[in-house]
């Protein structure tokens, strides 16, 4: 009997083909549109996150109480040597690099701007958060006071690589103290703060222009995505100002807050509009037959057979709108992930706010799983009124009433 | 034809209500989202404006590209006096700026110092409003140095405490002072309140030997909407090719272009809703004429034309849209009337966007019916193209065939 309701259902399902062909296509193209949104939008977060744990805050990171709020030399970790054997050893960890960071003057002939001199290891920071794929011209190299400055610091000034630059702060003593450097690279980290501001040089280098000692650090980070090991260190440390990411980059949190509100409250509502799409059709699609089904009741068919028809009639429209949403979907979210789409017009803008030219896509299965949910629940759903309609028929009646 | 199209829009009670609900919900979700963007990017770039730069500014060429004591305005009296003959600007002031570095006995950091005319900022620029603790300066200031509270935070400074200040002069030799701190000033841009300090020209000038030269002129127009005209009447006025003059729109190019990038990915994101909601209003339309198949071959059959039918479905849609909109533009206007007025605060979010330069709490939304009209345009024109296909399958049919539709 389940076969032949099935056959029924599908060969309805095409009675009129244009309408239900609409319907489809309306599924197809708003659940595709809404795939690539979310796969562009969460794309761009995760880069965004992705690139500022890679260049600045690890997993977590650790500072001298104080430090985050005076940003002072006095402030700093001086057992930190220490502290980074004694966080290898610790299960979850996978990297640690330790930095020395100063704030002051950065000068060239010509123009001056306020910068935040960083002192790191760069065979160390290669491999917390391969630091050269980072770079936007010149070559990775530090060596003989070389320096490498953060995009938009290099707009400011108007740095080129070889050009010869000057760092003015106070050291540990409160001296005013001069460093001359040459700038060999320039690197887009996508982290506003490291871009508008930050002048890397070899963390020795900066020891000995600071006054610091190899065993000083400004800042602690740590690779390892273990969510016990936040409280691990937290409880290991707690003379330290141990933070996890998102606590330092609040903004981060509140645009991945934004984007899941967005997205769930664009996907209710297109899922709405949907439903009202679906519904429309099958109820006129339903009760256009309603002496049909008057039909089937006088001669003996259940009513639970042609709710069935009913229902497996909706299901293979959704179905077959969702398999269209989803092929288009995801040929457009693959392209969006391989190629991205190219802003480099509004490159200046878009490296101000800390975003790359080029914008590219994510894909997670849940976007596909939740939409094929949402889809058949909207075309369950979408037929429960002309059902309740059916149910109330009186089949002689009907059939009276149609002749 | 309008009577019949009337007619029909009552007697099929749930399609037309299905279409003008959904084009009143389209209407107010389109007029609400452009007021909000439109009104929070007119905010960011006022608010910007409104701190420090000029509706336009004049420069020496390439002291924004290069930079350096060579590009600087000389003989600026010669220009301002131009500048005082153009009656659309309402006062201008000249700047003269420089970064030093600013030390007390334990702390240092690096802060932009310009050398300002006290009384001219307080007509061009929110500077003295912003104003936290001491008195803004005057002419007769001295030493007196007005700093952003974050930089005032970072020196730990307070009122009447001194602070060394190393950096070059004009003419490329070493200048050094002892500044006091008469005032704080908080503007709401984190970057700018954490790296500005101020000083009068009359004493800055000396220090940097600076009098009549001038890192760039700064122009507050009576209306800022004339920015491009007067920009053209000031270049041929100053008539000198070293100088040049740009209005806000290159001089925060940046930010303009980021607003303009925002606004696309906001179009996107609405056009998804206009889209499902055209398919729907389409479907909708489109199910309706199929079930008058029958009485659209009756009425080709009695002489109407295609284009009477046509001109049926038009007033159709022309009726409902009216319908929609005439309630819903009145509610969104005034929703935008009134936080244009009373803008949205959300508190907190100031701190969170520090990072970014910009501290604003408050989303206005923008009453413009200009925009409200295009809107509506836009709504129209989506629902005029949704009995396209409609109408087509409708001609898809001989006068005689559709007589005989079942």
């Amino acid at each position: 009997m389940y076969k032949l309701i099935l056959k029924l259902a599908w060969k309805n399902s095409f009675l009129r083909r244009a309408r239900v062909l609409l319907v489809i296509i309306m599924i197809a193209v708003s659940m595709s549109m809404m795939l690539v949104l979310e796969g562009v939008y969460d794309g761009l977060v995760k880069n965004m996150v992705d690139k500022n744990k890679r260049s600045e805050s690890g997993d977590i990171s650790i500072f001298a109480k104080e430090y985050r709020v005076n940003r002072d030399l006095t402030y700093r970790i001086k057992n930190a040597d220490e502290i980074k054997a004694q966080l290898q050893s610790m299960k979850g960890v996978e990297a640690v690099v330790l930095r020395v960071k100063a704030d002051g003057l950065l000068s060239t002939a010509r123009k001056s701007s306020f910068a935040s001199l960083i002192g790191i290891d760069l065979k160390e920071e290669e491999h917390f958060g391969k630091f050269s794929e980072f770079l936007k011209e010149g070559v990775i190299d530090l060596q003989k006071q070389g320096a490498i400055v953060g995009i938009e610091l290099a707009k400011t000034l108007k740095l080129r690589i070889g050009s010869k630059v000057v760092f003015s702060t106070q050291d540990t003593k409160g001296e005013i103290n001069s460093i001359a450097l040459h700038v060999r690279a320039i690197v887009q980290t996508t982290n506003i703060g490291l871009d508008n501001s930050a002048i890397f040089i070899d963390i020795n280098q900066s020891h000995k222009f600071l006054g610091t000692t190899s065993q000083d650090a400004m800042q602690i980070a740590i690779r390892g995505e273990e969510r016990e090991l936040y409280e691990k260190l937290k409880r290991a440390f707690p003379n330290l100002d141990v933070k996890e990411f998102l606590e330092l980059q609040p903004m981060m949190k509140m645009m991945q807050d934004v984007m899941i509100i967005f997205n769930s409250v664009t996907f209710l509502i297109v899922m709405g509009v949907v439903f009202i799409g679906i519904f429309g059709v099958m109820y006129v699609s339903i009760l256009e037959r309603v002496r049909e089904f008057g039909i089937m009741i006088s001669l003996g068919m259940p009513y639970r057979y042609i709710r069935a028809q009913i229902f497996l009639e909706s299901i293979v429209v959704g179905l077959l709108g969702y398999l269209g949403g989803a092929v288009l979907g995801a040929v457009l979210l693959i392209y969006l992930e391989r190629y991205g789409i190219d802003l480099s017009a509004f490159s200046d803008a878009l490296e101000m706010w800390g975003y790359e030219a080029v914008i590219y896509a994510t894909i997670k299965v849940s976007y596909f799983t939740t939409t094929f949910g949402a889809i058949i629940t909207a075309s369950l759903l979408s037929v429960i009124i002309p059902l309740a309609k059916i149910k109330k028929l009186n089949p002689i009646e009907v059939i009276k009433a149609d002749k | 034809m309008f009577k019949l199209a009337l007619k029909n829009t009552l007697f099929y009670k749930g399609r037309s209500t299905a279409t003008a609900v959904l084009t009143f919900a389209s209407t107010i979700l389109f007029i609400l989202y452009i007021s909000l963007t439109n009104g929070s990017h007119n905010a960011i770039l006022e608010n910007s404006l409104k701190i420090y730069t000029g509706a336009i500014e004049i420069y020496h060429k390439d002291y924004r590209d290069i930079g350096g004591n060579e590009y600087l305005i000389q003989n600026v009296k010669a220009i301002t006096d131009k500048l005082a003959k153009i009656e659309a600007i309402e006062a201008y002031s000249t700047r003269y700026e420089t970064y030093g570095l600013l030390s007390n006995k334990e702390h240092s950091a690096a802060s932009m110092v310009a050398g300002i005319e006290p009384e001219k900022e307080k007509i061009l620029s929110s500077l003295e409003s912003a104003l936290t603790e001491g008195a803004f300066l005057d002419k007769n200031s001295a030493n007196c140095v007005y700093m952003g509270i974050e930089l005032a935070k970072k020196l730990k400074l307070g009122i009447g405490d001194e602070v060394a200040f190393i950096g070059s002069a004009s003419d490329g030799s070493f200048a050094a002072d002892i500044f006091r701190v008469c005032a704080t000033f908080k503007t709401g841009s984190f970057e700018f309140d954490s790296s500005s300090s101020f000083i009068a020209r009359s004493y800055f000038d000396e220090l940097m030997y600076a009098k009549n030269r001038a890192s760039y002129i700064t122009i507050k127009l009576k209306n800022i909407d004339d920015a491009e005209k007067v920009n053209s009447q000031i270049i041929t006025i100053i008539d000198d090719e070293n100088l040049e003059s740009l209005t806000w729109k290159t001089l925060m190019r940046n930010m303009v272009e980021s607003m303009e990038v925002d606004a696309v990915f906001g179009y996107i994101s609405l056009s998804l809703f206009m889209v499902v909601i055209f398919f729907v209003i389409m479907i909708y339309g489109f199910i309706n004429v199929s079930s008058r198949i029958k009485g659209f071959g009756v009425l080709r059959c009695i002489g109407l034309s295609k284009r009477n039918i046509f001109s049926i479905l038009f007033y159709e849609i022309l009726i409902l849209s009216i319908l929609a909109t005439v309630l819903a533009t009145p509610i969104a206007a005034y929703i935008c009337y009134y936080y244009s007025i009373n803008p949205i605060v959300i508190e907190g979010i100031a701190d969170i966007y520090k990072d970014y330069g910009i501290v604003l709490n408050e989303i206005p939304f923008d009453f413009n019916l200009f925009t409200i009209g295009w809107n509506l345009g836009v709504i129209y024109l989506l629902n005029f193209l949704s009995i396209l296909y409609p109408y087509m399958y409708i001609n898809s049919f001989g006068p005689f065939e559709a007589t005989r539709h079942v």
